[in-house]
């Protein structure tokens, strides 16, 4: 192994473990603030360092250290086990946590004829990697409503386990559909098939190609990640908090967070598997790297206008109603925050004037549009998490024998019906 | 030596593993036991450098066969007080060990001396596995699967309330 080669591995390791834990609170923070959207009113804005709102991220941070703080009480009841109880969590958790490993954050760099894959695992069987440690998440649920010793979280964890198994079975025949359409089980060949035109025009991307099969994985994966509208383990009108009734402080943060990625993995999967990935539509990497300069230009025009619009937007809604009298603070916020995002606007000119005519290492401009991936991807992890926590907040709860019945009375064939006409169709056109 | 190391650590969590899952008598702490034995399991397949294996046993043998026993512990309800007693357990499990040594033995000559038979194979992709399955192996293949059919029909057969008692019962 060569340097880079190391230097690449750890940076996309650190890369993965900050998009997948950084998130967290960024996710609390959105899901308040869109719910706070959807019903007409603000959500959480006051809570500041030295003045920094940043929109109220800064509550979620708050929010750790109240968890961090608060008392860890175990129920007396619980006798024996004492130690799984405490592990339940974690494994939720970790193993949320380790699904998103095997995500591609950009196209695999080339560097001296070696080809370097930007996750946090190297593995080329990524889908299998995300099946087969997203299904030990539910096994911590299990373990926590067991040893709760409690019919409500004994309720929820029976709900989970069976709903977790009835969707498996029409995500991963979904899986199977985009297997056979891509030929590959490699989350980054899945992205590199994505990037080509479908019928001319269109952008090749699951969804257009194998719409059936993307709807599938997409109200599956709800399923699987326990979000509304299929949240029937935690339904607070009928078992109280579910599995989660008994555990109070950081065990609770920890079955909490673990919900929170694994919401991200699952945007993670659907954003690479049917949305191109860390791709925008109809440019591939390739054409990328042949037109760089063209590319540098038309980055170089679009960063000041997004800029200029963020900064817009901020300065007409970061400022208390007229009625009130002014806060110097919120002014004061704002013009840092104008002056940082002019300074960051600034430095990425340079250096794209730089790279564009200045300079042609093909390194450098290799790794400028690794970098590009990497922020097209974050954008698009983001807009479907927003996706995630709206459809939250929109769509009531199904009923239990609902939620089974949509599995296996509706996905279920379908999923199978699709497989069967992709099949078809592959066939047709390999003859 | 690491590899070694690795080994030892992974053959203790099965063997730690596999004596819960058959000591213990609260049916959830076996199923852990089980768990654990299993994802010790796949950590030998990744130690061969098999990696496709590893996380196939994972996605079956956890994803699927630890669930669904789970989900059988949590609709059965099966209580402490309904396990059969069993006094002397670990005892017997001691001389149970002791006394299939010598065949433990046999085996690992037998098996240690095994894959010298086969012919050495870099990493193991799904691809050349899928292949496998399905051109040279897709007789054992389909007889297991048969095999399996059998099995599932059997387990309804049973669970199945026959004509009769169901008449009778209402």
């Amino acid at each position: 192994m060569s340097t880079s080669a190391i230097v690449i591995a750890i940076i996309s390791f650190a890369l993965g473990a900050l998009l997948a834990l950084l998130t967290i609170p960024v996710l609390v923070w959105l899901e308040r603030r869109v719910a706070g959207l959807v019903q007409d009113r603000l959500g959480p804005n006051r809570t500041n360092i030295g003045g920094f709102r940043l929109g109220g991220v800064v509550q979620s941070f708050a929010d750790v250290v109240k968890l961090l703080l608060k008392e860890e009480y175990y129920p007396s009841h619980i006798k024996s086990g004492k130690w799984l109880f405490m592990l339940a969590p974690i494994i939720t958790f970790a193993a949320a946590l380790l699904a998103f490993m095997a995500i591609p954050f950009a196209d695999s760099m080339i560097i001296d004829g070696e080809s370097l894959r930007i996750s946090a695992l190297p593995i080329d069987f990524g889908v299998f990697w995300y099946m087969a440690i997203s299904a030990i998440g539910v096994l911590g649920v299990i373990f926590g409503g067991w040893l709760s010793h409690n019919k409500y979280s004994l309720l929820g964890a029976a709900r989970a386990s069976s709903m977790v198994v009835s969707y498996e079975l029409p995500l991963g025949l979904s899986i199977l559909a985009f297997i056979i359409t891509y030929d590959t089980v490699d989350f980054n060949a899945m992205v590199a098939w994505q990037s080509g035109t479908f019928f001319g025009f269109l952008p090749s991307w699951g969804i257009l190609v194998q719409p059936l099969a993307a709807i599938i994985l997409i109200v599956s994966l709800f399923a699987e990640t326990n979000r509304n509208p299929f949240t029937v383990a935690e339904g607070e009108s009928e078992i109280v908090a579910g599995f989660m009734t008994e555990y109070t402080a950081m065990k609770f943060a920890m079955y909490f967070m673990g919900e929170y990625v694994a919401m991200n993995t699952a945007s993670a999967v659907i954003i690479t598997m049917i949305f191109g990935g860390y791709q925008i539509p109809w440019v591939s990497t390739e054409m990328l790297l042949e037109n760089f300069s063209t590319f540098a230009v038309s980055l170089m025009v679009v960063v000041p206008i997004i800029v200029t619009i963020l900064i817009r937007w901020m300065r007409k809604n970061n400022t208390v109603r007229p009625t009130v009298s002014t806060d110097g603070g919120r002014d004061f916020e704002t013009k840092v925050l104008t002056i940082v995002m002019i300074g960051m606007t600034l430095l990425v000119e340079a250096i794209l004037i730089y790279l564009a005519f200045l300079t042609d290492s093909a390194l450098a401009n290799n790794i400028a549009i690794t970098l590009f991936q990497i922020v097209v991807f974050v954008v698009k992890l983001m807009m479907f998490n927003i996706f995630f926590i709206l459809i939250r907040w929109t769509v009531p709860r199904f009923r239990y024998d609902q939620v089974q019945k949509l599995g296996w009375y509706y996905l279920l064939p379908l999923a199978l019906l699709n497989i069967f006409i992709t099949a078809i169709v592959v066939v047709g056109v390999n003859l | 030596m690491l590899e070694i190391s690795i080994f030892s650590i992974l053959a203790m969590f099965m063997l730690g593993g596999s004596i819960a899952m058959i000591s213990n008598k609260q049916t959830l702490f076996s199923a852990f036991g089980f768990l654990v034995a299993m994802i010790g399991l796949a950590g030998m397949f990744a130690l061969l450098d098999s990696r496709f294996l590893a996380l196939a046993q994972i996605m079956v043998s956890v994803g699927a066969v630890v669930v669904l026993s789970m989900l059988t512990i949590l609709t059965i309800n099966a209580k402490e007080e309904n396990m059969p007693h069993e006094p002397n357990k670990f005892k017997w499990i001691i001389v149970s060990s002791i006394l299939v040594t010598p065949f433990t033995l046999l085996l690992y000559k037998t098996l240690s001396s095994v894959h010298q038979n086969f012919s050495e194979m870099e990493t193991v992709s799904s691809k050349v596995v899928g292949k496998l399955l399905f051109s040279e192996w897709v007789l054992p293949f389909e007889i297991v699967s048969i095999l399996l059919l059998t099995a599932m029909v059997g387990a309804i057969v049973i669970a199945r309330k026959s004509d009769k008692t169901s008449k009778e019962q209402s």
